[in-house]
């Protein structure tokens, strides 16, 4: 296997009302590609912070952050969006989806910015949704969907432009008990399929799915542990790449 | 030698003074008539005349109409009544026998007289009453964003249990506060407008008139109107507020 | 999903939010260009109404306007005999105006005349009948409002009086005139009753012993632009006179007008003010809503560029909209406006003050647009630099 995502030494300080917020004390990691990493750890422990500088969504105070082979901190602004856009699929605790779209024009929207034509897209925008279970509610507007609904079309978002590697932030977090399973199945599905999947969660259920699991605590990652992953549900086809 | 006096700007323009002596005529090559300036006088302002510019003198009735060359011809008489004859009367009686002219009260001409300004009035009330539309939705607009910024914390509000008619009362108090700090600024505004109104068009038109005036009646009308779409604007946001399900308002409704 | 259809779904997020704000716009669009057409129409309309019969310069007694006073100069016939030998010159009409009298039924009505020269008058259009002749010392031209006053038409003889003393209540001066014919005064305001005839017969009827005298002269010239030189030339020739071009004219008119000018240039500018606030305020409280939604979209990689472009879209589209429904309501407005403003007294009939023109009409609407897209440059700012991490971390709280 390959490293897809090398992370060297992050530390992250905030400036937080006259006082320093040290979010990262120097995190150190590597995941390999089709891993199903686990991030855990308590409120406050840095596990959010560490997602969004492995996604590119922020900088660390120092350390450095590869993907694929190219160091974050080698690009400019512009460079790394397109990276965001092509190589990483971003799932948040909130959705995020855009409520005047529907359920296909959301995931229709990563597509449309890498300037993929309008037939092509929406061609694999219903391919993804049936992936997720969701052909049916194609048309509906994001506002008519229920929470768990919500966020399958934010996995589907998520895969559009067939990323690298899935980072997932609290994605059961808004959800009940029930349809939190259907997301870990469908998360454990698509890392079946071949998908690098990176997950942070303070969920049991979600860290027991994945194939390692690594616990931070004050911004330091505390413990590491490779599980065994259970063959799961075959009640959805096979991933379209 | 006859005499002349001079209005001031007159005097100004041309460089004259008391004692100077300058010649007049009907047509500009027959100036040949020599008067001495002997007053320099300040005409009453007269808004009617303000943006004419004209260069007015005074000279005794007899010697304008020999210079003109019309030794009997005026253009009107002025007439001083009686303290015991009414003007009515007096005019009843003018008329009756007039041939070739006609007799006026003062009021009347003075309101013939005002027909321009009150061109003007109108279309400034017309201009005041598009602004005042064009505030009103500004206005609205405004008070709805703001309003519906705090939706999140209305709908917490419900949630624990605080009435609608509070929320209500406490959005429409803090609109009609902004409503009256505006008032207050705007009078401010207006008044240093009013001002450099004046102070422009004194210049510009080289008067003494008043262009601008804000009256007790003025800023009552436009405080009294203010304070009314301030709160009511306020008002119809916060019942749109009020009357959304605190879920809805959340987000999840 | 296009972009468009994402631009309509957004201004649709909130439609009361999205009308209202259009309508302030579609207020503030028409104030501008309700002042955009006063601010040019003054000039164009008299400008227009000066070269109505296409006679380019104005010659009245020193230091006055056409009609201003009722001053007037001798010599005219010399005066006409001298600029018709001007070659530069293609026609020139003398123009007596005075007050005089009508006789309807048992009373007098006060009249305007003009004493014109029809071979080369500029001062009216013939609606009914037919004109005066040079040397017709018999008729007489009327306005319609002097034709109902006198309660008289074409081929009925009129009684015309002037010189009228009270002394001994008689009028020095009596001509009874056949009416040839029903005309439109270019310069007459409304319902103003004016009679016309030939300038040696209104001389006559004159208030005073007019002899040769005028109150004006119109001359047109072959060359149009040789207006200002011709006038320049005549001027100094005729040093006694006031020479004025139609751009002198204007010039004059607009000074008179100044106040309209100054005003319509301070309403316009506040009009643009509150268009540009409007939508300013509008686009970043609505960014500031969706700053949690604009962090989402730059994680999972759009541009800061479409994000931009997006918020500038909606202020342009927000313009536009409101732009489309101003100028509807501002040319509304302007004819009541118009209304307004011409009923001033005096003030010709076929002036107007409000006068829509095509570039100063597309000068506005782009102003407008312009400033209604930059009003977004703030807004988008603020999207386009919302840090993602620090914006999902609040989003999260």
């Amino acid at each position: 296997m390959t490293a897809v995502l090398i992370a060297s030494n992050l530390v992250k300080d905030y400036p937080m009302s006259g006082d320093t917020v040290h979010a990262l004390r120097g995190v150190s990691l590597v995941v390999q590609g089709a891993e199903y990493l686990a991030i855990a750890g308590p409120s406050g422990s840095g596990k959010s912070t560490l997602l969004q500088l492995l996604g590119g969504i922020d900088a660390p105070s120092s350390g450095t952050v590869e993907i694929m082979g190219t160091r974050l901190d080698t690009l400019s602004d512009r460079e790394l969006t397109r990276l965001r856009l092509i190589r990483l699929g971003f799932v948040f605790q909130r959705f995020h989806l855009l409520p005047v779209l529907t359920a296909r024009e959301n995931v229709e929207l990563p597509m449309a910015e890498a300037g993929m034509s309008p037939a092509a897209r929406r061609a694999r925008a219903l391919e993804l949704l049936g992936y997720v279970g969701l052909a049916h509610r194609a048309g509906h507007r994001a506002t008519q969907l229920s929470g768990g609904e919500m966020q399958r079309v934010a996995i589907a978002r998520a895969l559009a432009n067939r990323p690298a590697v899935l980072l997932a932030d609290e994605p059961t977090g808004e959800l009940d008990a029930a349809t939190g399973e259907e997301i870990l199945d469908l998360f454990t599905r698509l890392n079946r399929d071949g998908t690098t999947v990176v997950v942070v969660t303070h969920d049991d259920r979600l860290a027991a799915q994945a194939g390692r699991v690594i616990h931070m605590l004050d911004g330091r990652i505390d413990s590491e542990a490779s599980l065994q992953t259970a063959d799961q549900s075959t009640r959805y086809p096979a991933a379209p790449r | 030698m006859n005499e002349v006096a001079l209005d001031q700007p007159v005097a100004a323009e041309l460089g004259l003074s008391v004692g100077d002596t300058v010649y007049l005529g009907p047509a500009p090559d027959s100036a040949t008539s020599p008067v001495r300036v002997v007053a320099i006088y300040q005409s009453r302002p007269d808004p009617a005349e303000v943006a004419k510019r004209e260069r007015h003198l005074r000279l005794h009735l007899p010697f304008l109409a020999r210079v003109l060359g019309a030794p009997d011809k005026v253009d009107r008489f002025s007439i001083g009544l009686n303290p015991h004859i009414s003007s009515d009367s007096a005019l009843a009686a003018l008329n009756q026998n007039a041939f070739g002219y006609r007799a006026y009260g003062t009021a009347v001409i003075a309101s013939e007289s005002s027909q321009t300004f009150l061109v003007v009035s109108r279309f400034h009330r017309a201009i005041a009453v598009i602004t005042v539309v064009a505030s009103a939705v500004f206005l609205l607009c405004i008070m709805l964003l703001k309003v519906e910024e705090r939706r999140l914390d209305a709908a917490v509000m419900r949630f624990v249990g605080v009435r609608r008619r509070t929320i209500f009362g406490a959005l429409l108090l803090e609109a009609t506060i902004i409503a009256a700090l505006g008032c207050l600024v705007g009078t401010g505004l207006a008044w240093l407008a009013g001002l450099a109104t004046n102070a422009y068009y004194g210049r510009f038109f080289n008067t003494a008139l008043t262009f601008s005036r804000i009256t007790p009646g003025i800023v009552a009308f436009s405080v009294v109107l203010s304070l009314l779409l301030g709160a009511g604007a306020g008002a119809l946001a916060a019942w749109r507020l009020v009357r959304t399900r605190p879920m809805a308002l959340w987000g999840r409704g | 999903m296009s972009g468009m259809s994402w631009l309509r779904r957004s201004l649709g997020r909130h439609p009361l939010r999205s009308a209202l704000a259009v309508a302030g716009i579609a207020v503030s669009a028409a104030m501008l260009l309700d002042m955009v057409m006063l601010s040019g129409g003054i000039e164009k309309s008299f400008a227009q109404l000066v070269l109505a019969r296409g006679f380019q310069i104005r010659l009245t007694p020193k230091g006055t306007l056409p009609f201003d006073t009722e001053a007037t100069f001798p010599g005219a016939g010399r005066t006409i005999r001298m600029l018709r030998s001007e070659p530069a010159v293609q026609s020139a009409g003398a123009v007596l105006g005075t007050s005089l009298f009508g006789r309807a039924r048992d009373s007098l009505v006060t009249l305007f005349g003009y004493g014109i020269q029809p071979e080369a008058q500029g001062l009216y259009s013939l609606e009914v009948g037919r004109d005066l002749l040079p040397d017709d010392t018999a008729g007489v031209l009327l306005s319609r409002p002097a034709a109902r006053l006198l309660r008289t038409g074409v081929g009925d003889t009129v009684t015309l009086v002037g010189r009228l003393d009270p002394q001994v209540v008689t009028a020095q001066v009596s001509r009874k005139l056949a009416v040839r014919g029903l005309v439109r005064w270019v310069y007459d305001y409304k319902g103003q009753p004016s009679v016309g005839t030939i300038l040696p017969v209104m001389q006559s009827l004159a208030h005073r012993a007019a002899g040769d005298r005028a109150s004006l002269i119109m001359v047109k010239i072959r060359d149009d632009r040789a207006a200002g030189a011709v006038a320049a030339r005549l001027s100094q020739m005729l040093p006694s006179l006031e020479v004025s071009s139609v751009a002198d004219l204007v010039k004059q008119f607009k000074q008179r007008l100044v106040y309209f000018r100054q005003l319509s240039f301070i309403l316009a500018t506040m009009s643009l003010i509150v268009t540009v606030l409007l939508v300013a305020t509008l686009l970043t409280i609505t960014t500031n809503e969706r700053l949690g939604e604009i962090a989402t979209l730059r994680a999972i990689g759009l541009s800061r560029a479409t994000i931009v472009r997006q918020v500038f879209l909606e202020g342009t589209t927000l313009t536009l909209i409101g732009g489309a429904l101003g100028l509807t309501l501002g040319l509304a407005t302007a004819r009541y406006l118009d209304g307004i403003l011409t009923s001033f007294p005096g003030l010709p009939a076929a002036f107007s003050f409000f006068v829509p023109r095509r570039e100063s009409l597309s000068l506005a609407g782009l102003v407008l647009l312009v400033s209604g897209s930059l009003a977004g440059l703030y807004p988008a700012w603020l999207a386009a630099r919302a840090p993602i991490a620090a914006t999902l971390r609040a989003e999260a709280t």
